[in-house]
């Protein structure tokens, strides 16, 4: 079976959807006679046209995402725009999503969801479904147990799609778990984010004390 | 009222929302307002990079050096802030969605917990409320319309403000207008 992966991160193969795509794509590669091509949007930016030659030359296409402002990315939506309409005659490949946004809840994602499945209808392509996870930020800071389980996850989302060309509703279903959280979960999560990752990075860039700065005059 | 619509229209030869949006604006301005035109398609705005420097290098300001450096200014000047766009594949249009990515230097990175769920702090005491105005697409049904009004709720809860209107252009410019106007 065929994949063409376009990660549409602007921060490309260092950023947190390459990470959840390298695990996917080492997966799906397991299965004999599987291939797989990555592509960048940010790296197409100047020449969508060829990354829209790309889509139409696969069978299946999965496009990752970080979320922006609850929705994808402007970037990936300018390439979601130059995909419609198909090329005259083309066959339209099979078209899934992946995504992950930097709040710990995987429920920040549904509602994009709900678009993605609309948008491939739109291009009148079968939808194979959409892998989405929250938590895509803090994944450094996490335990090693828990980031394996997340890899681990990943792995076997992926070799099922090499196995059976299909993403399976429920894997999905418990592959995005936490959907929300408690308020005692979130109580107990916020100040260490707040002060494990945020705080250490303005500290890097000696920028702590700047951290509440208000640039603009109201 | 100090009034800020930002015209997302990226096709200079569709000149419908273009229209629309010039009516809207005298009709603004004749009860009284001052209101602010901004054509996002005659600015620079590079889509965001992902980079956080706004957040952990030069807090509260981008580190792009173009056109989305002011009009952070002008959008946290207003105290109504009017997002324009066609409908483009049932969303909004990228020109007007790379404005609003570049628009998170105003937020704070930190996490707190808003309505059950985790959201970023507010930088500043105050944000405009936001109206929405969107163009209808011919494919445009009642599905779309559940989707892009929850998907700009969500946007509405994380830039820490509230949905004042959301419209089509449809609606005569002055009921817009009207909508505006009342609290
Ligand atoms: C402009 C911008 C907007 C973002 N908006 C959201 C958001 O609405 N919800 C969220 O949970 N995370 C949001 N994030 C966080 C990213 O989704 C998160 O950092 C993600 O892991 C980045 O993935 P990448 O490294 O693959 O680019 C935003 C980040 C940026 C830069």
């Amino acid at each position: 079976m065929q994949l063409t992966f376009i990660n549409g991160s602007p921060r490309g193969a260092k950023g947190n959807t390459a990470r959840l795509m390298d695990n996917f794509v080492r997966g799906f590669l397991e299965t004999p006679g599987a291939s797989c091509a990555v592509e960048y949007v940010a790296k197409h930016r100047t020449d969508l046209a060829g990354l829209k030659k790309i889509f139409y030359a696969s069978e299946n296409v999965i496009i990752g995402f970080p979320l922006y402002v609850d929705a994808m990315p402007g970037s990936v939506k300018e390439f979601l725009d130059v995909l419609i309409p198909p090329p005259q005659g083309a066959a339209v490949p099979a078209l899934g999503f992946m995504s992950q946004c930097g709040f710990p809840e995987t429920g920040h994602l549904r509602f994009v969801e709900r678009y993605l499945e609309k948008y491939t209808k739109r291009l009148g392509a079968s939808y194979l479904g959409s892998i989405m996870k929250g938590g895509g930020e803090g994944l450094h800071m996490q335990p090693k147990f828990l980031v394996d389980k997340f890899e681990n996850g990943l792995h076997s989302l992926g070799k099922k799609f090499g196995e059976t060309g299909r993403l399976d509703k429920d894997d999905l279903d418990r592959f995005a778990y936490p959907e929300q959280l408690t308020p005692e979960q979130i109580g107990g999560l916020l100040p260490y984010v707040n002060t494990r990752l945020w705080d250490e990075w303005m500290k890097e860039n000696g920028a702590l004390e700047r951290s509440f700065d208000r640039p603009y005059r109201q | 009222m100090k009034i800020l619509i930002l015209n997302g229209n990226p096709d200079a030869s569709d000149t419908g929302l273009d229209d629309y949006i010039a009516e809207l604006g005298t009709q603004l301005a004749e009860s009284g307002n001052d209101a602010e035109l901004v054509t996002l398609r005659e600015k620079k705005i590079r889509p965001c990079t992902g980079c956080f420097g706004c957040w952990i290098k030069t807090p509260g300001t981008c580190s792009i050096p173009d056109d989305a450096i002011e009009l952070a200014g002008r959008y946290l000047a207003a105290d109504v802030v009017i997002l324009a766009s066609p409908l483009v594949n049932g969303y909004l249009s990228s020109l007007l969605k790379n404005a609003i990515d570049r628009n998170i230097p105003i937020i704070h990175p930190y996490l707190e917990a808003v309505d059950g769920e985790v959201h970023h702090l507010k930088r500043y005491d105050r944000y405009p409320e936001i109206g929405i105005l969107l163009q209808r697409e011919p494919s445009t049904d009642e599905e779309d319309i559940e989707i892009v009004t929850d998907l700009f709720k969500r946007m509405i809860i994380n830039m820490r403000t509230t949905l004042k209107f959301l419209e089509f252009t449809d609606k005569p410019a002055p009921e817009v207008a009207h909508a505006v106007n009342i609290h």
